[in-house]
């Protein structure tokens, strides 16, 4: 029996019979059933607002994560992997998108929704994070935890590596966020991404004040600044295929002068400093940094 | 007894934890940072392909930590304990809880947001404890145990109550279907499997030594069982052994569903023994005595409550048993049509993406990786450990979408080449001498000289390397102070001393200044390498570079020496040179240079040299850290002072990968 035959199933598909009409008929009214509830899921998905959570290795970015999550912090360890969360905002945070939306519209509880993704803050997991940081859809903010108790100046030189490895940390975060500012094709630049610099364990007794813990980090950014810049070239520049757009960039204005978080508002990264604890009593510890992410909703 | 048992989550969340005694959070905290993260310690292998190799462990401030990991929940099972107690049961423990854990909350496990569950897992693990905590005192009353309690298993199990909380498993959960997490050789081995029959008949002696093991842990009842039998001829007590082997069988013939008291008795003594009698057994003369020794141990486990549980228990076993079960038709699955439509679905899946790797998928592109690896001279002890690190990785997982097996293969080799160059630690040298030569005015410390010195194996370039971080630190307008501490080679001072004079040359504009501490030849390198730091303080020097003889690796007297240079010169930093031309032996060198500083102390960073003359062969680099954990701080590419680099993982990655 060959294909060209009357009884071959190629006829019978395309002749007018009874049981291709009804085949034919159904794929028609069901493709496009299938292809909108597919699109659709997938959309929903993809733009609920994103938040990230970084910060150096133990200054409680999966406690925060959880405490936002379960209300009560959990006892944690040192992560290896991302964890992400959607979070919905407490009745006293509002979102900025929704203020003028009324208590009881159904679709405020949809709006008062976020990702939280909580990235590893370990020396050897960081990298992989910052070269992700400026791909991520929907990205409304990025939230860097620091140890307040672990910040101060103080005994010894044992004492400021707290202090240093936020600063190296925060300026490589920084340094990435400018840098896809300053290598944005169009005129208009990349959209603007908050930047939250949240002070935890405010309840230790070691704990710096909001005003030092900013005055602290702007001055070791400036000297990592300082040093990176009469530090050795690497190994990259010069050896690479792609060692001309390469350019070394400095944070700030040029890497001139003292580095101030206020500068990186020019390249759409408007920075604060918020702090307040995870633990220890109360749940004042992290109101502020509701808010916080209230307003970039 | 163990300390803490815990269950964490990859991502840092505690799921569970019962402790017994407390234990410092630093405790597992350095579990994950040394073995997971930096890999100090290989991992081993952490899979549950082979439970009859022992489990991991990892010793801590007088703990001992092991572990086993559930890789496609990312769950990691923690068991801490005392280094002074020995505990064997450890590892079942393990298993257990894993394969208990992963079934009763796998459906919890799989939602992205773990961190909000709570796991009433405390009975369960209660039990397992109990279960597994005798047979470590005493391995043969354990055998007995089955008989009791399969007994009383009709009247307690239906309606007594559940303890309170609710716990998930539903018959249905059981039997969906779920990749072979648990899996335990040794209790697939234990059910009763009639193979060794045929030999145990034909060698009464040997069933007489395994009956003598299983023996005198049975105390009481048994004693006077047991003169009887050392005092009988052994052809009298042919007979009575099987009479015994009988009674030891007892138990596992008549419970057929209590699984998990088979795994109790892991030991494969016991399992040949009860298929001995199996076959042969029909004298019930024995029997009698072993009645009573069922009645007390059934009195006894009454009266510690045992009943109250006993329906949980029997939940247990069935999961556990479900989990072996599960894992022995999973392998033998796969007919011819089967597999021929497995090969065809492979082959699409290749293409498109979201296959589920298993280890002969990526067998093939893993050799070629490793051979690729190879190539580009990263040792072999290197290129094996990094595939395997990539095969546990990427076992079980599923591939992207449009994204082939090779592809998924790279882009893991690709990142955990970057882990393992990534440095865990900064590594800006200016900073750290920054805060050492002029330490705030609130950290009440003196400026001191920072000390930097160099070793390596002979001719690896170590006075050249030095010259060149003297130019850099010079650069900065340090004041260095050169110390020649090489006392043993004839023109290294010499040497040391033109460098000097060149560098002195070339910063005078700059603002650095330089000199050189030598002392002649003949002197001990320790001494001298003292004197200089006396000298550099006296002196008001910022950084003091010393450099040292060259030695072989494993030449054992010249490496004692630098036991007692790090003692007296105490160097804030110490960097190997090492060559990026050397091959396999660089992972020796690495190893060796980085033990001879006693206990306390270690290398701090490589210096690879000779960069420029490999191209792209720079698996050096990889050998080197792969054999320490310890970071490659600079490199040098070239023949004049400034050539020298800090290392770009990105570039290295991409050369090895090239």
């Amino acid at each position: 029996m060959a294909w060209y035959d009357d009884d071959s199933w190629v006829t019978k598909a395309l002749g007018p019979n009874i049981s291709t009409i009804i085949i034919v008929t159904l794929i028609a009214f069901a493709l496009p059933l299938l292809v909108h509830s597919y699109l659709y899921r997938a959309r929903t998905f993809a733009t609920l607002p994103t938040f990230l959570l970084l910060g150096p290795s133990g200054a409680g970015k999966t406690s925060l994560l959880c405490l936002f999550d379960n209300g009560k912090p959990s006892e944690t360890r040192i992560s290896q992997t991302p964890l992400s969360a959607t979070i919905t905002l407490p009745s006293n945070a509002t979102a900025r998108s929704s203020k003028y939306r009324s208590e009881n519209d159904p679709s405020m509880k949809k709006n008062r929704q976020f990702q939280l993704v909580d990235i590893p803050g370990h020396g050897k997991l960081r990298h992989f994070t910052l070269e992700h940081i400026t791909k991520l859809q929907n990205l409304k903010g990025i939230i860097f935890l620091v140890d307040t108790a672990d910040l101060s100046t103080g005994s010894g030189a044992q004492s400021d590596n707290g202090l240093l490895e936020a600063a190296e940390y925060l300026h490589d975060v920084l340094l990435v966020l400018q840098k896809r500012y300053t290598s944005a094709k169009t005129s208009k630049g990349p959209k603007e991404i908050p930047f939250l610099i949240a002070g935890n364990k405010q309840d230790l007794f070691t704990a710096l004040p909001t005003p030092l813990v900013k005055a602290a980090l702007e001055a070791e950014i400036s000297k990592v600044r300082e040093t990176k810049s009469k530090g050795l070239l690497d190994s990259g520049i010069g050896m690479g295929e792609d060692a001309v757009e390469e350019e070394r960039e400095w944070l700030g204005d040029g890497g001139e002068g003292k580095f101030q978080f206020k500068q990186m508002e020019e390249v759409n990264v408007p920075i604060e400093v918020i702090c307040g604890n995870v633990l220890g009593d109360g749940t004042n510890g992290v109101e502020k940094w509701w808010q916080w992410i209230g307003d970039q909703m | 007894m163990i300390d803490t048992f815990e269950i964490l989550s990859t991502s840092g969340v505690v799921l569970w934890s019962k402790n017994y005694i407390p234990v410092g959070n630093n405790v597992v905290n350095s579990l994950i940072r040394e073995v997971f993260i930096e890999e100090k310690v290989a991992p081993g292998t952490n899979a549950g392909e082979d439970s009859d190799t022992r489990k991991p462990s990892y010793k801590k401030e007088g703990y001992t930590l092991k572990w086993t990991a559930a890789k496609d929940l990312g769950l990691i099972f923690v068991a801490v304990y005392q280094s002074l107690v020995h505990l064997t049961w450890i590892d079942k423990l393990l298993d257990n809880v894993r394969a208990l854990f992963t079934e009763l909350y796998k459906d919890e496990l799989k939602k992205p947001r773990t961190s909000a569950q709570m796991f009433p897992f405390d009975d369960y693990f209660d039990r397992q404890i109990h279960e597994l905590e005798p047979h470590a005192d005493a391995t043969a009353p354990k055998i007995f145990e089955p008989t009791p309690s399969v007994d009383l298993t009709p009247p307690s199990s239906s309606g007594t109550d559940r303890e309170g909380d609710e716990p998930p498993p539903m018959p249905g959960l059981r039997k969906a279907p779920q990749k072979p997490v648990y899996s335990d050789n040794t209790s697939t081995d234990a059910t009763p499997v009639p193979t060794p029959d045929t030999s145990r008949p034909s060698s009464p002696a040997v069933s007489q030594l395994l009956t003598a093991k299983a023996g005198p842990a049975a105390k009481l009842s048994r004693r006077g069982r047991k003169k009887a039998n050392i005092s009988s001829a052994p052809v009298s007590s042919g007979d009575e052994s099987p009479a015994r082997l009988k009674a030891v069988k007892k138990g596992p013939t008549k419970k057929s569903m209590r699984r998990w008291d088979d795994n109790g008795m892991a030991d494969e003594d016991d399992g040949t023994v009860l298929d001995y009698s199996a076959a042969s057994l029909d004298d019930e003369a024995a029997g009698t005595p072993m009645e009573e020794v069922d009645h007390s141990t059934w009195g006894k486990r009454t009266g510690k409550g045992e009943f109250v549980l006993k329906d949980l228990d029997d939940e247990m076993d069935s999961i556990l048993a479900a989990a072996n079960s599960k894992k022995a038709t999973s392998e033998q699955t796969g007919g011819i049509v089967g597999s021929s439509l497995g090969v065809i679905g492979g082959l699409f899946r290749n293409v498109v993406g979201g296959k589920t790797l298993t280890k002969e998928d990526i067998a093939k592109s893993m050799k070629g990786m490793e051979d690729h690896l190879l190539k580009k001279n990263v040792a072999r002890e290197a290129a094996v450990r990094l595939c395997e690190s990539v095969e546990r990785e990427l076992i079980g997982m599923k591939t992207a979408s449009f994204t082939s097996v090779e592809t998924t293969i790279n882009s893991a080799m690709e990142s955990a080449l970057s882990k393992i160059l990534t440095p865990a630690t900064s590594l800006d040298l200016l900073r750290q001498i920054q805060s050492v030569t002029s330490p705030s005015a609130l950290s009440l410390q003196k400026p001191r000289p920072y000390v930097i010195s160099i070793v390596g194996v002979n001719g690896v370039g170590k006075s050249t390397n030095l010259s060149k971080l003297c130019f850099f630190l010079l650069q900065n307008k340090y004041r260095v102070l050169v110390a020649a501490a090489d006392t043993f080679r004839s023109g290294a001072v010499e040497q040391l001393k033109v460098h000097v004079r060149n560098l002195r040359e070339l910063s005078k504009r700059e603002g650095g200044e330089v000199d050189i501490y030598e002392k002649g030849y003949g002197k001990d390198a320790a001494n001298i390498a003292q004197d200089a730091v006396k000298h550099a303080t006296e002196n008001g020097f910022d950084v003091v570079l010393i450099d040292t003889a060259g030695r072989r690796h494993n030449d054992a007297r010249l490496m004692s020496s630098l036991e007692k240079f790090a003692k007296l010169a105490n160097p804030d930093k110490i960097f190997m040179v090492g060559e990026a031309l050397v091959g396999t032996d660089s992972v020796q060198q690495a190893r060796h240079f980085n033990a001879a500083f006693g206990a306390g102390r270690s290398l701090d960073g490589f210096i690879i040299s000779k960069c420029d003359t490999v191209g792209d062969m720079v698996g050096t680099l990889v050998s080197m850290v792969h054999a320490t954990g310890i970071p490659v701080v600079f490199l040098g590419t070239g023949q004049h002072y400034s050539d020298l680099r800090t290392l770009n993982v990105k570039w290295a990655v991409r050369l090895l990968m090239s």
